[in-house]
């Protein structure tokens, strides 16, 4: 293609503009050479689409992964994505003003967005809407999310317009998930699963992920939002147990967390439970192995690892980068012990195409008439 | 004058590094660790509002006897915070004076070891 050159322009008479694009440098004038390399070399795509899944790139990368004192880890090749595109993806951003929704896949500037807005094989587009509002009444050491002692009120209406607004966007797996609210008597529980029941008198159809709060133990709360007609309860723990302390607010805790899955299949045996750890925090394998173990005890179905990523100065700074094929090891240790599914890998999150993985397990799973 | 406003204050931080920061009367502690890029992860993870215990400090006793008395609110969440002392109070409520300067002090430890499980706080 054509090349636009910046600098100084010399026109014939001597005018003299600095700093103009010159097209002057007309490619009829440049060395048979040059023009070769034009010709031949990279165009704008390459510069924009990068090479990124190649995995010798990843193989052969000698940057430190493990933190030092003092230092701060530099980012690996295998955590660089690219640019979301696709009828899917654009499809479900146009709609999204008109509906007023809010997803924490943009709020969080989530780099998988392209991927899950975009579907699968089983064309699950998958997005995660947030309730409740974008303000926290906990500070977390490793989330960015907004936090405040007295968050806005709950807008009462927003169980109803959030149902019906995603009645309409057509998705076929919805995750709804909230900020922490132990300004709210219940935490929120009432309001999260009035959003559910609405969602599902329009469209019965869609299958309903909830990531829940801890609502600070309160099983009645849990109770509330299991029996609201949810597909999957999910709630992470986040870390190792030996960690709890370090990375989450002092009000939450492990046992806390597993008594918030155990108690949701208690109440709703049909229900299939969720969580999430980030990795890159400075446990131990021993710990994450163990603590794999813990869940699966506690029946916890489906299990996502993924990289934690220091979002601000104010954030724990990484400990270590867990390779691509670390993350693999842990999927096969997940699928060992009887997880129905692990989705494993450095970018990914709680709902990272949960529809896909949901729906492909299910199918596999009546194939071979398991459940 | 602007020399008068400045106060000089030395943090240990939990790599038992001394950090010299400057900054001025009227600062809180937490805008001195953020705003002069401190090397202390972790750190007021809650911007100030006084929803969490990240900005935790432990101050050198003549210094602590002398700052403003601690409110309900900040009591609330200092309680929840890992290793707490006689001297602890939250960055981000502590503001610079004058007497302050050449004051030292610590950020505690997150958690006692990655290895051990035991949390000796109230919260525990």
């Amino acid at each position: 293609g054509g090349v636009c050159v910046w600098g100084s322009a010399r026109r014939p008479g001597g005018r003299y503009f600095p700093g103009a694009p010159s097209t002057y440098r007309a490619s009829s004038s440049l060395p048979d050479e040059k023009k070769e390399f034009l010709q031949n070399g990279p165009e704008l795509e390459d510069f924009v689409s990068g090479d990124f899944s190649d995995k010798s790139m990843w193989t052969e990368y000698k940057g430190n992964l493990k933190r030092q004192k003092g230092e701060r880890l530099r980012l690996p090749p295998w955590l660089k994505t690219e640019i979301p595109v696709g009828k899917n993806y654009n499809k479900l951003k146009s709609t999204l003003r008109s509906l007023n929704l809010h997803t924490v896949c943009e709020e969080a500037r989530c780099p998988n967005i392209g991927e899950c807005w975009g579907g699968g094989e089983y064309a699950t587009a998958t997005a995660t809407i947030m309730l409740m509002g974008d303000t926290c009444t906990r500070g977390c050491r490793f989330c960015s999310v907004k936090t405040a002692k007295n968050p806005p009120p709950l807008d009462l209406n927003e169980p109803y317009n959030t149902a019906k607004a995603i009645a309409e966007w057509g998705l076929d797996y919805v995750v709804l998930t909230s900020v922490d609210r132990d300004d709210i008597l219940d935490g929120g529980a009432e309001h999260f699963a009035k959003t559910v029941s609405h969602l599902k008198e329009r469209n019965s159809k869609i299958l309903v992920e909830c990531l829940t709060p801890d609502f600070r133990g309160d099983l009645k709360a849990v109770e509330k939002v299991a029996l609201s007609g949810l597909d999957v309860y999910a709630h992470n723990v986040e870390t190792v147990p030996e960690l709890q302390r370090k990375i989450r607010d002092p009000r939450a805790n492990f046992k806390q967390s597993l008594q918030v899955l155990k108690h949701a299949k208690k109440v709703q045996p049909d229900v299939i439970s969720k969580t999430s750890i980030m990795l890159g925090l400075g446990e131990t394998d021993e710990q994450v192995y163990s603590t794999m173990k813990l869940l699966r005890e506690a029946d916890v179905d489906c299990l996502t690892l993924g990289q934690y990523m220091q979002p601000t100065k104010r954030h724990l700074k990484v400990e270590e980068y867990v390779t691509p094929d670390k993350f693999k090891h842990w999927e096969k240790v997940g699928n060992q012990l009887g997880f129905h599914y692990t989705a494993s890998g450095p970018l990914v999150r709680s709902s990272y195409k949960a529809g896909e993985f949901f729906l492909k397990n299910l199918v596999e799973k009546r194939k071979t008439k398991v459940i | 004058s602007s020399e008068e406003d400045k106060v000089t204050v030395y943090f240990i931080n939990r790599d038992g590094d001394k950090l010299t920061a400057e900054g001025k009367v009227g600062d809180s502690l937490l805008d001195v660790v953020v705003d002069k890029n401190l090397d202390i992860d972790g750190f007021g993870a809650c911007e100030g509002t006084l929803a969490c215990s990240t900005c935790h400090l432990i101050f050198e006793d003549h210094i602590f006897q002398k700052l403003d008395a601690i409110t309900d609110e900040e009591m609330d969440m200092l309680d929840l915070a890992y290793g707490l002392t006689e001297t602890s109070r939250l960055g981000c409520q502590i503001c610079l004076k004058k007497f302050m300067n050449n004051m030292t002090v610590r950020v505690p430890e997150a958690v006692a070891d990655a290895r051990q499980s035991i949390d000796m706080s109230k919260n525990s």
